[in-house]
Order: C-alpha cells, then structure tokens, then sequence
C-alpha cells in the first residue's frame, strides 16, 4: 500500500508555532493513531498529508513520491487519498449511492463499474439497503459509514481519519472501532487516525504518535506507550497516574513524603526522582513493601478503588472489587507494587508533566 | 421554568380557576352587550333617516349627477376656448399653485390666514380639476411653461364664471341633497360639494390628492358632528344613547373584540389547563387584535373588495386585469422589470458573495461592507442619482459617452427613462438583498464538505459546480425570489424613473389609481390583489418550501470556511470588484452630493456661477422641510419603540413559553413584512376610514401602523436571533440563586440581549424615517415625512434642492448604520 514520510516538518499560523520538526515515518499498511489534547497540531499534520495545508517548511512524501515541499505541491485531488471527516461531510444533495459513487464518477469510470465498486463498499459498511436515501433520512452512524464507504470506494492507497468516530454516542463509538480494524485488517490499507480518545487509540493502531504541543512526544505499539512512557505527560495522558518524589540509591527509591518509607529498585538512575505508580499496578499484601491507613473506599462494582494515607502522601489504589468486602476503613494496610516509573526530576516547571519541546 | 410556575398555582388552582372562569364570562357577556347596543343604535340611526352610510348614499349619487350636468353644460363650453385660452388657463392654475405653495412655506402661523387661504385653494384646485378636464389627466408640462396671455381681469373673471357654474347653476340638486344641503353652512356646503367633486376626480397629482384627503376628512369629521347635534336636537335621546348611536360602529367593533378575545384567552387557558389571567396572555391577545384589525383585516378586505366591489359578486374587475390596457401595460411591465432585476441581480451577486466570502481578495472587509451598505439607503435616492447620470440629454453619462466616441449631440446613448433604464437602477438597489442571503448561506457551509469533494478527486473548478453550487442552490433562489418581490413592490424607483418615461409598473399605478374614484379604486384592489398574492406565494416558497430545503447544517463548532487562493488571478478580480464598487456605489453617491451644489442641473458644477451652497440652506432652513424631518423622526421613533417592544414580547413567546398559540402572531408578523408596503397602505386606507369602527385615515396613527406591519419583521428576527442564542439555563441559574423573574430579566437576559435590542430598534427605525410608497398614499398636509417631502422636491420643485436633502438623509442613514455596527460589534450593520 503506502508509505507516508514526514519530512522535518514546521507549521505556524501567524506568530503561533502549531508544529515544531515533525519528522516520522509512516509504515505501508500501518495503522498509524495521532493522539493527543486539542489544539496540539494533530489535525493539522492530517491535514498537511491530504493538502489542505501547507507546512511552513519541510517535506512531505507518499510514497517516495514528493507531494509537498520546496516548488512542488500536489493538490488534494491528485493524490489518491481517501478522508473521513469530522462532521462526515457526506453531501446532502445527493442520495448514498450518489455519494458513495462520486470519487469513481470524478476519474470517469464505466457505469457498470461504479456500480459494482459502490455495491462492494456499501455491503461492507452495512449501507446496502439505504443506497436510495438521503443523507438527512440517515443516523449519525449511518452517515458515519457512508463518509468511510466513500473514502474507500476507490481503494486509495491511504485513508486518513479526522476523529471520525467523536459525534457518536458511547455505544456505536466502541463498535465503529472494531468495524473500522476489521475494515482495515481487511483491505490492508495504511490508515492514519486522528482522535483525543486514548482507548480508541489503543484498540485500534498498530502504532500510536502522542502529540503535544506540536512535537511527537513519544511513538509505539499501544503496549510500549503505555508501559514505558518516555516522560510525565505521556504517561499521565494515557491511563490514570499517580507522581510522587523520592530519592534513589543504593538499590532502593525512598519516599520523604511517606516517612521515609521505600520500594526497591533496581534502575540507573540515582537522586531525586519522580515516580509514577498506575493505581492498578498496586495490590493489598500482608507482605507488601508499603504501609498506610485506608482511609477512603468507593465500590464501583467491578473495582474498589481507595486511597491509603502513609505519611502526608494519599495513595489511590484500585483494588479488585471482591476486596471491598473484607477492608474497613481506618485499618492499617500493607500494599505490593507489581510495577512502576522512574523519571529523573529536573525540578524544572514542567517537573510534573515533562513535556518534549 | 413556566413548568414550574404553572406548578404553583396548580395548587391553589380551584378559586382563581373559577374567578377567571366567571370573569371571562362576564367579558364576553360584555363583548355581547356592545354589540347588541351598537346593532341597536344603527338601527335607530338608520330609522331616523340619516345615518352616515345615507350621507354617504347620498353624496355618491350627487357625485354622479354633478359628474353628468358637468359634462354636460361645463364642459362642452371649455372645449369651445382655444388653444390659447387653455394654455392660460393652465398658466393661472400654476400660479395659482406656486402662490398656495409660498404662502404655505411663509409659515403656517395664524390660523385665520390658514382658514382663509384653505377657502382660497379648493377654488384654485377647482380651477385645476377643469383644466384637467379638458387637458386629459395631465397638466402638460408645456403648460407650466407657457407665459400667459390672459390678463389679471380677464383671469378673473373666467374663474368667477367657472366658480359660478360648478357651485350654482350648473347644479340641479336632487330633492335629498337639497334638504341635506339646506341643513348646512355656507362653508359646510362648499365642503361637502368639493368633496363630491373629488370623489369622481381625474387626477393622481400630488397637490390635488392632499387636499381632496384634507377635505375628505373634514367633511367626515363635519357630518359625525352634524349627526349628532341632529339627535340631541331631536331631543329625545339621553347623551350616553347619542354617544353610542354617533360611533355605533366602533361599539360594535369594540364589542367583537372583546367576545373574540375572550373566546380566544379560553381556548389557549383550556389548552394550557392553565386558569390564570396572566400578563403574558394580555400581551399576545393585544399583539394579536393589533395584527388582526391593523393587518389581516385590510389585506382580506382588498381580496373582498375584488370580487365584490360594491356588495354584489363580479369578476369584471378582475377581468379589468387582462382588458384594460393601462393595466396590462402595468403589469406586463413590472413583470419584465421584476424578472429582469432578480436574473441580473443573482448574476451579480453570486459572484461577488464568493469573491469576498470565500477568495483572497484584497479588501474583502471593505466591500462586504459597501455592498451591504446600499441595503440601508433609500432606494429613490438612487433613482435620482442614476436619473442626473443617465438623463437622455444632459446625464452625465452621455455626456462623456458622446464625448469619447464623437458623437452628434442628439438625445441619448443611454436613456434611464426606459425599462431597461429601470431595471439597471432596481438591479443597482436590490442585488444587495441576493448579495446578504447567498453570502450568509456560503459563510455558514461546512469547508468539510468541498474538502471531501477535493479528496475524492475533483478539482476546485469541479468542486464548484458539483458541491458548492448545488448546495447553495436553496440559499441562491430564495436570494433571486427576494429580490423579485423587492423590485416588483417597489415603488420609489419607477415613481422617479419609470413615471417620468411613462413606463408606469403596478405599485406607480395603484398609487396613481387610489385618487381617481370608484373605478380607479378597483383597478387598484386588482392590481394590489395581483401583487400581493404573487408576493405571498414567494413568501411561502422561500419560508416554508426551501428553508426546509437549506442544506447548512449549524454545528456547534465555528466554521471558517476554507479560502481559495486566487493566486495571478488576485490583483485583476480586485480591480474589478473595485470598478463595479466605483459604478455601483461611488458614483452614484458623488453624483447627489454634486447635483446638490449646482444651479443649473444641466451644467458641471464648477462652470462659472454654478456653485451654490443654495440649495443645502435654503433646503434646511425652512419651516416646512424642518417640520417633516419632526414627523419623520417621530414616527420612526414610535414606529420603532413600540414595535421592538411587540419584538421583545413575541421572542419571549417564541423562545421561552410553550404556550400553544405563540406562533399564530408571529407567522402575522412574517406575512405583513411579506406584504408589498403598497398593498398595506390601500388596505389601511380601504379599511381604516370609518369603515370598521376606526376612523385614523389622514393621521399620523395610520403611517405609523403602516411602518410597523411593515418593518416589525426586521426587529423581531434581529431579538429572536439573539434570545436564541442565549441558553434558558443561564435564566435558570439566575433563578436557583434566588433571583425573581423580573429581577432575572432585568440582571441577565435584558444586559445579554441589549445590543440586539438597540439594532432591532434602528432596524425598524431606519427603513420608516426614509419611507415613501406607503407615505405616499397615506399622508395628509400635517403628516408630510422628509422621504415625501423630498420626493415632492424632486417632481415639483428643485432636483439640486432635493439631492441636498437626499444626501442629508444618506449621512443620516450611514451614521445610524455605523452607530449599529459599533452598538453590535458588527454583527447586525443591516
């Protein structure tokens, strides 16, 4: 399929820097994720690959092919890409066929051939039976495939997704994404999706770019990302955190904060650090390493989640649900910590939510 | 938040359910009474042999029995002078004309001298009506030309013989009309018999038209009066009976208001289950009863009129439509005007909406507010301006044209007195109106949608005519439709330009037919039933049929519409765009302003001797023109004022009630702003003369009903809008922090909203301070507005006077209009 390489990229709007040497490499049949806060230049590289923007410098390639940058510039319609919007786009003024037909009427193919593409695309978003309708007779689902089935009915060698699944409710969202894997799994095509949703981005991408403030601040499989985040923001981004100070050396990080209380550890880094512990990568353990009062616990059901006092420091844990029932709030609790993060803590502003800039 | 209110009281429900129940009764019990009182006091009235409907009787076959003796002894004699003597007699009558006029402008002061010169004048119309029998409908424009021939004492006397003729001997009177005429005064019976005169008269001219209304309603107000001392001298009726039988119409008026009232406040109380007298409910049923009787029964009456136009059904006046040529001629006329207007108008404006809504053009901001300006200025300054630019023989124009290609100093190139003249002047005022609703449609699209286009495939060009295009479709032919409807009803422009080339169109000729008696009045209702239908079933196409059509989705995001780079192409459109603006705007403008220093009209202004300052003080120094602009400025206000606030109370209605009947006032308030302003005005004057229990013809109170059924519209959309905009929670809120809802009005909604209020206000207000074709058929000589005072400039007096005061207004105007701009932040600037 194909292969999209961003090529120190830059983009400003007036004084304000959107995008700061955007340099990566899309892979050939790669679902490739941009995930990241509002306003942090996400949409804008999307765009910049369909050509509805220039980038203020670097390259833009599709395949080895230049497509954007220095004299040259490739306008949106030459360069055989598929795009889902936001607001699905779907023309009004058109029934679903009609829309669905369009990018294939515009390179003029036979009447026959139409059909049978359109019928294709349309059987496998689940759109057979509307093909007469009108967009406005249609739900926000509805419309949703019918965006998908026409930016796929020419089997472009790219589809780009501009949060294509965020004006749907909780429900259809979380089935679209499964629909859309499958479609792409299928056809094998290379997929580059915008969303701000991290759950969407980890069911679906092969590969995640988190962006923030105009820079990829970390790029990898959902399981890297989410494991081994490169700093603060990335792993506060994605999942819940919980940051605390401590001190490293002589093969363990203590905790001032939790009088003094420590776990082992046996990493590079040695003096003030940040560490940051997922509230589900603790558990209750009589031979736990950490100890405090439980203080609060709420059952949610499936989970407990609860906060333990040790020292000044309150430490949520999320526990499984069955526990709820044997803890008493106010008893003293050891607690095991199956895993956690180390960052070095620089002390600079961004200390908390180290940020690539 | 009436849920809950509706609430509370639910729970005390059952005494003042019961107190309003009894009390709507007793209401309606009333409404009852008064009819029956006012049927019973007609009924007398009519018993005692002179009621006003046998005064008017009486009076209409006067008219036709004078009408005959004068053609038969008066006329044949007038026909024997020659040519000469009616040249002269034509030259006395200007004078006499130009004489009433000055003695006017000297100031209205004493009122003796008023009384005298008013006794004066009808014997100086009389003279005029003769000699329009015997010119034909038209003083020629030679006559006020040609130097008289006749001395002062032949003058004289041949106006005493004519004087003699009309008021004594040529008179047979009907036994009737004798006892009637014996009954009254000296004066009283001149009155009466001017007013007999004129009901059968020939003439749309301005001056003659103002004062058969003036003695119209003096006759009128003279024979309600006469009536009533005629019953009290009778002696055996108490005063209260006297009263009730002089104005037993409006008793019965008021009484079927109140039964209507009462029975429509218990249909929308049992509807709502809701037994409480609000003030809401005051409020709608009085906006209602306003558009009812103000609104929709003249507009019924004119359809009435047309098929039964005296009692018995007929449809030869509306076959007169398709027999009489005056009236195909109009027509056929407007039709071609209209429909020429509304293609070269889309032509323009669709264009030029995409260049400045959607390109790079240099100075984007600039035209857009250029070409949305010329929507706020009079449209009859523009005549004028196009008229001084396009005068066949001395317009500016030509001038140059035949300059630049050598040519004979024979009339023309371009001659603005011709249809296709007057299309290029309408198409100059309303693609304004196609401009506003095709950029608006082409700002709120979403870019998405032409991006999806590009991706999958087609070039900006292909884009265009296969997205764009169709989806602005709806927008671009309610925008077309729109500006149909406005060039077919107006009237400013081919009063100015088409009147003068005899290219006369529907709204010149109702205007022209309202003072030519029962025939002429019914051609008006047919050609005003022409008019209105076709204006309301565009109305109904463009509100109900293609808004729902409109393919712009509002999403909750802003959309800034994705920009078309121009690229080599930048510069060139700019100065085209520029060019049309110098054409359409500029020149025209300049041209009033120069016109207005100028003496002599046919020469440049900087020849010697030709600039003056002149016009501008004489203009607005005198008592007359300054007493108009006090009108204008009056009505518009109360125009204004007290239609913002119907404004303010409909959007309350409209947004934050459910009640059940909001939306009847408000589709009201839509089709009179629908309603060609020529249609409102003879409806009023058909309906609002007595007829109906309401006598305010001839009064400032019917233009200013007139401006509202009009103008309403623009207001109340403009606070609508804005009520829309601000969420019910934020009145919620206000309300959970304990605030009352006169409190939470006050505090939060009426700060949130004000900006809108204030361009609502100037909505209104502005379009009725420069109004003409409605001024012109309902105006009496102590109701002249700036915008009829400055047409009567143009036509009769002084075209550099007139473009002084036309350039006046338009300062005026255009301040106004920046006032709004700031007021809104830019939002509202038409």
């Amino acid at each position: 399929m194909s292969t999209v390489t961003i090529d120190h990229i830059s983009k400003s709007f007036g004084e304000s820097l959107v995008l700061k040497e955007i340099n990566e490499t899309f892979q050939d049949g790669e679902f490739v994720t941009l995930l990241g806060p509002s306003g942090c230049g996400k949409s804008t590289i999307l765009r910049i690959i369909a050509g509805f923007e220039k980038p203020t410098s670097g390259n833009l390639y599709i395949d080895d092919q230049l497509v954007t940058g220095g004299k040259t510039f490739v306008p949106p319609e030459k360069r055989g890409i598929g795009m889902v919007f936001q607001s699905y786009a779907v023309w009004p003024h058109m029934n679903v066929f009609d829309n669905v037909a369009y990018p294939l009427t515009i390179k003029k193919v036979s009447k026959s051939e139409i059909k049978k593409s359109v019928e294709q695309v349309l059987e496998i978003t689940h759109l057979t039976q509307y093909a007469d309708r009108f967009p406005s007779q249609l739900s926000g689902g509805q419309q949703q495939r019918i965006a998908l089935a026409r930016a796929m009915v020419a089997a472009p060698k790219l589809l780009l997704l501009d949060e294509p699944l965020s004006n749907l409710d909780a429900k259809l969202r979380e089935s679209m994404r499964f629909e859309i894997k499958e479609i792409q799994k299928k056809t094998g095509i290379s997929v580059v999706y915008v969303t701000h949703d991290q759950s969407e981005a980890m069911t679906m991408s092969d590969r995640i770019f988190l962006i923030h403030r105009g820079v990829v601040q970390q790029s990898g499989t959902p399981v890297e990302i989410y494991d081994t985040p490169k700093n603060q923001f990335v792993a506060d981004f994605l999942g819940k955190v919980d940051f605390f100070k401590g001190e490293a050396g002589n093969g363990r990080i203590v905790f001032p904060a939790m009088d003094g209380q420590s776990v082992a550890y046996d990493g590079p880094l040695t003096g003030k650090v940040d560490v940051g512990i997922r509230p589900e990568n603790i558990c209750f353990s009589p031979d736990g390493e950490l100890q405090g009062v439980l203080e609060t616990q709420y059952y949610l059901g499936d989970v407990d989640d609860c906060r333990v006092r040790a020292g000044d420091t309150l430490i949520r844990v999320i526990a499984n649900g069955y526990e709820y029932h044997s803890l008493k709030e106010g008893q003293q609790i050891r607690m095991a910590v199956r895993s956690f993060m180390v960052f070095e803590d620089d002390g600079s502003l961004d200390q908390m939510l180290k940020i690539r800039t | 938040m009436d849920k809950e209110k509706h609430g509370q009281t639910n729970q005390q429900k059952d005494p003042t359910a019961l107190i309003t129940k009894i009390g709507l009764a007793a209401v309606f019990l009333l409404g009852v009474l008064l009819i029956f009182l006012g049927i019973r006091a007609q009924r007398d009235f009519a018993s005692s042999g002179f009621s006003t409907e046998n005064a008017y009787q009486v009076i209409y076959t006067l008219s036709r029995d004078v009408e005959n003796a004068w053609q038969k002894s008066v006329k044949p004699g007038l026909n024997d002078l020659s040519d000469s003597e009616k040249a002269s007699l034509d030259e006395i009558v200007v004078g006499l004309l130009k004489d009433a006029a000055e003695s006017q402008s000297k100031g209205a002061g004493a009122e003796a001298e008023a009384d005298a010169r008013s006794a004066d004048e009808s014997e100086n119309y009389k003279l005029l009506y003769t000699t329009y029998l015997v010119n034909g409908p038209k003083v020629p424009a030679s006559g006020r030309k040609v130097i008289t021939a006749m001395s002062e004492q032949e003058a004289s006397d041949f106006r005493s013989k004519l004087l003699h003729c009309v008021l004594d001997e040529a008179l047979p009177l009907p036994d009737e009309a004798e006892k009637l005429a014996g009954s009254l005064t000296g004066s009283e019976r001149q009155a009466m018999l001017m007013q007999i005169f004129f009901v059968s008269g020939g003439s749309a001219d301005a001056k003659i038209t103002e004062n058969v209304n003036n003695l119209k309603k003096t006759v009128r107000s003279k024979e309600s009066q006469l009536t009533a001392f005629r019953m009290i001298a009778q002696g055996n009726v108490s005063w209260l009976w006297q009263l009730i039988i002089s104005s037993s119409r409006t008793v019965i008026l008021l009484g079927i208001i109140l039964m209507f009232d009462t029975v429509l406040l218990a249909l929308l109380m049992s509807a709502e289950k809701l037994w409480v007298l609000d003030i809401k409910w005051i409020l709608i049923l009085l906006i209602v009863d306003f558009l009812l009787y103000f609104q929709l029964l003249p507009l019924l009456f004119i359809l009435f009129r047309a098929v039964f136009p005296d009692g018995t059904f007929t449809m030869e006046v509306l076959r007169r439509l398709f027999t009489y040529p005056l009236n195909q001629v109009a027509l056929r006329n407007t039709f071609i005007a209209a429909t020429a207007t509304m293609i070269l108008g889309t032509a323009i404006a669709f264009p030029l909406a995409w260049l400045v809504g959607r390109t790079n053009l240099y100075g984007k901001k600039f035209f857009r507010f250029l070409f949305v300006v010329t929507y706020m200025v009079p449209p009859y300054v523009g005549a004028m301006a196009w008229l001084r630019l396009m005068n066949p023989n001395v317009g500016s124009i030509n001038l140059w044209l035949r300059t630049l290609f050598h040519l004979s100093d024979a009339p023309g190139p371009l001659n603005v007195y011709t249809i296709p003249g007057m299309i290029w002047v309408l198409t100059t005022f309303y693609y304004p109106y196609a401009f506003i609703t095709i950029s608006r449609a082409m700002e709120k699209m979403d870019p998405s949608l032409e991006e999806a286009s590009r991706i999958s495939g087609a070039s900006p060009l292909k884009t265009v005519f296969t997205v764009t295009l169709p989806m602005m479709t709806p927008s671009l032919i309610s925008g077309a439709l729109l500006v149909f409807v406005s060039a077919m009803s107006c009237y400013g422009i081919p009063s100015i330009i088409g009147k003068p080339g005899n290219v006369n169109t529907v709204t010149t000729r109702i205007v022209e037919y309202v003072a030519l008696g029962q025939q002429g009045l019914n051609d008006a209702t047919a050609l005003s039933v022409v008019l209105m239908l076709v204006a309301l079933i565009i109305l109904f196409i463009s509100d109900f049929v293609l808004a729902r059509r409109q393919y712009i989705t509002v999403s909750g995001k802003s959309v800034s519409p994705a920009i078309v780079h121009l690229r080599s192409w930048r510069i060139p459109l700019t100065v085209i765009v520029s060019l049309f603006a110098v054409i359409m705007v500029l020149i025209p403008f300049i041209t009033i302003l120069n016109t207005s220093f100028k003496v002599d009209v046919g020469k440049n202004v900087w020849a010697p001797g030709n600039f003056t300052l002149a016009n501008w003080t004489t203009v607005f120094s005198r008592a007359e023109t300054m007493g108009c602009l006090k009108n204008s400025l009056i009505y518009a206000s109360i125009a204004a004022t007290v239609g913002l606030v119907i404004a303010c109370v409909m959007s309350y209605l409209l947004q934050r009630t459910q009640l059940k009947g909001r939306k009847i006032p408000s589709f009201l308030i839509t089709l009179g702003s629908g309603t060609p302003s020529v249609v409102i005005a003879l409806g009023l004057i058909m309906t609002m003369r007595g007829n109906f229990g309401l006598n305010i013809y001839g009064t400032a109170y019917i233009m200013i009903i007139a401006y509202m059924i009009k103008y309403l519209m623009m207001g109340m959309r403009t606070v609508v809008s804005a009520m829309s905009q601000i969420h019910v929670s934020m009145e919620e809120s206000s309300q959970i922090s304990g605030a009352s809802w006169l409190t939470t009005m006050r505090r939060i909604t009426g700060p949130l909203i004000l900006p809108s209020i204030a361009a609502g206000w100037f909505l209104i207000f502005i379009p009725c301070f420069y109004e003409l074709s409605m001024t012109t058929l309902l105006y009496s000589s102590t109701t002249k507005t700036i915008g009829f005072q400055l047409y009567e400039y143009w036509t009769f007096t002084s075209q550099p006077m007139s473009c002084a005061m036309a350039f006046g207004i338009l300062i005026f105007v255009l301040l106004l209009n920046l006032l709004l701009n700031r007021l809104t932040k830019g939002e509202f600037s038409i």
